[in-house]
């Protein structure tokens, strides 16, 4: 636009509400394209790229030839991300959908309850990487001194020794940081069933067994839908805990997928700058995490169905 | 077994339960708080008791002086200002711009801005986010990061507040335009003063997230320690080398971090799970 017409444009519509809110809106306009979409443009383009801080050539699709067949700790990667989201939601969704089940039952004191169950939730998940990883220390840590104490194990367990144990670990500290808000989208769920539905139930001499499965679970379904997928991206994007506690050990074999390839990208701990690879790898993840979504939603989708 | 006697049972039996949670809950906070008292050859030796034999101040003094924990403190407090004062300017004025505002595009931009909610790559952006920081200049402290957390949009929010602008009634904008307010003046004379209970959710939300964060901020203060905030000066410690010896000062950086989000908590508890349930429903 020439100099001209955009001073006409403004003679005439400074004053139009329109333009006005279109204005209002620019900067963060802006701000979204670049920092949102920008980086995602920047990922698109580096690629096909080899490059490091200083200097990058294109290579093609060389990137994705390397990930698909000689890197192996990619997939490693990827393996122990799916086994550590899919298996602590095993236990975090009953567990948060169980405590919201009692909390919706009105009883004195729930509040109480509900306030405290909640405190996870508000903490830094860097910080209960860090907390986790010294409770679970091998060393004197207290989980190892309160499991020897009650008998369970006779020996201290090097918890970061093992790949399974780190990862058990790993999945514990999440499950504790992560189940509070899921208790609480639940317990919003339970809290929109109308009460009648169950008086007519309870005069149908309907138990509680039944009740759970027949009533409860059918009317949150679409919530739950909505919950678990956002449980299952949110746990598949760990990186954060990771980083804080056991930070790959042992030996890279905890590595999930986000904190090896931001290795990648930043060189932390001792590893080259591969921007290109990196951003090769993003991409793959990305389409990892979007067919996952799509495949959830495509396999739920009847849940939303029932009533 | 009569009807009321089972209820009894039942409510005991969810009392045992919800307490044995809370302290599986309670146990790591409570565990943290105790041993930032502990002297660092408690610590050291006998990791295992929980209480502490002599409640001592020391790692606190030690951290505050020695560790830079005053720095990073301030660090935090400054981010995270910033970042709520400004998530509340643009989230409000973003909300009213796309629900009372009717320029040519409004859905289509809507429609762009909320489609990014689904092209999640989670920390992976952090590089290029810094790079484009770095034509601009502002990748070396923590006005990057504000910058960034200010405009870059969040959808959450842009739910919460559209979708309350569109409560309040349309006669109210049309009563000030009549009285010769503009679009903007409606907004900041009549819109804003009225969305003081969404501002004290957003507010909360965004306090929440910006004083826990660790890997913006990480990565935009990685060669420049002083401008670290709390999460990240104490995560540092820790791959710092001298591990060890310095589970004093986490514990006691671990603290001070949680105390001031604990607080927030027990203060504005109910904003705080009206806001992040919003969140969920409309997102």
């Amino acid at each position: 636009m020439t100099a001209r017409a955009i001073r006409s444009s403004r003679r005439i519509s400074i004053k139009n509400d329109n333009t006005q809110a279109f204005l209002m809106l620019l900067p963060m306009l802006c701000g979204f394209a670049l920092f949102t979409y920008g980086p995602i443009l920047y990922i698109l383009r580096f690629c096909l790229y080899k490059a490091n801080d200083f200097k990058s050539s294109y290579i093609g699709f060389d990137n994705f030839a390397r990930l698909f067949t000689r890197d192996g700790a990619f997939w490693d990667a990827m393996l122990n991300t799916v086994i550590l989201s899919f298996g602590k939601l095993l236990i975090e969704i009953p567990l948060a959908m169980f405590l919201a089940i009692l909390l919706n039952r009105g009883q004195k004191g729930t509040g109480f309850f509900r306030t405290m169950l909640f405190l996870p939730a508000i903490t830094s998940t860097a910080i209960v990487g860090l907390v986790f990883s010294l409770m679970f220390a091998s060393f004197d840590g207290i989980v190892n001194n309160i499991l020897q104490s009650l008998g369970i194990i006779s020996r201290p367990i090097s918890w970061m020794g093992n790949k399974w144990t780190a990862l058990e670990m790993l999945g514990i500290a999440s499950i504790w940081n992560n189940f509070p808000i899921n208790m609480i989208y639940f317990l919003m769920a339970l809290q929109s069933i109308p009460k009648e539905i169950y008086e007519c139930a309870e005069l149908d001499g309907v138990t509680p067994w039944k009740r759970f499965w027949k009533i409860t679970l059918p009317m949150i379904a679409p919530i739950a839908q909505v919950v678990v997928l956002m449980a299952i991206v949110g746990s598949l994007k760990v990186s954060d805990l990771v980083l804080a506690s056991t930070n790959g050990a042992p030996g890279g074999k905890t590595e999930v997928i986000m904190t090896y390839v931001f290795k990648y990208f930043f060189g932390y701990s001792g590893r080259a700058v591969e921007i290109g690879y990196a951003s090769a790898m993003s991409v793959v993840t990305g389409i990892f995490l979007a067919v996952i979504s799509l495949v959830y939603m495509k396999v739920t989708n009847k849940m939303n169905q029932v009533y | 077994m009569s009807f009321r006697m089972r209820k009894r049972i039942a409510n005991l039996l969810t009392y045992l339960a919800l307490c044995v949670i809370f302290v599986f809950v309670i146990f790591p906070i409570f565990y943290t708080f105790m041993g930032s008292f502990k002297s660092n050859q408690e610590l050291l030796t006998s990791g295992s008791t929980i209480i502490p034999h002599e409640f001592v101040l020391d790692n606190y003094e030690q951290a505050w002086n020695l560790a830079n924990f005053e720095q990073y403190t301030f660090n935090s407090v400054y981010m995270s200002f910033f970042i709520v004062l400004g998530t509340i300017i643009t989230s409000t004025v973003a909300g009213y711009c796309f629900e009372r505002g009717k320029f040519k595009g409004r859905n289509t931009i809507f429609a762009i801005v909320v489609s990014s909610m689904f092209v999640s790559l989670g920390s992976l952006t952090l590089y290029p986010t810094v790079m484009i920081a770095k034509w601009f200049g502002i990748n070396k402290s923590l006005w990057g990061v504000i910058i960034i957390r200010v405009l870059g949009m969040n959808v959450t929010n842009l739910f919460i507040t559209r979708t309350y602008i569109r409560t309040l009634s349309p006669e109210i904008d049309e009563a000030a335009k009549i009285d010769g307010c503009s679009f903007f003046s409606t907004f900041v004379h009549i819109i804003f003063p009225l969305l003081k209970p969404l501002i004290a959710t957003i507010a909360i939300l965004e306090f929440r997230h910006s004083w826990n964060d660790y890997m913006m901020p990480m990565v935009f203060t990685m060669s420049n320690p002083e401008r670290m905030p709390l999460v990240v000066g104490v995560i540092s410690l820790k791959s710092s080398g001298e591990a060890a010896s310095s589970w004093n000062l986490m514990l006691a950086g671990t603290a001070i971090s949680m105390i001031p989000m604990i607080l927030v908590y027990m203060i504005f508890n109910r904003y705080f799970i009206q806001g992040m349930t919003a969140g969920a429903v409309k997102g």
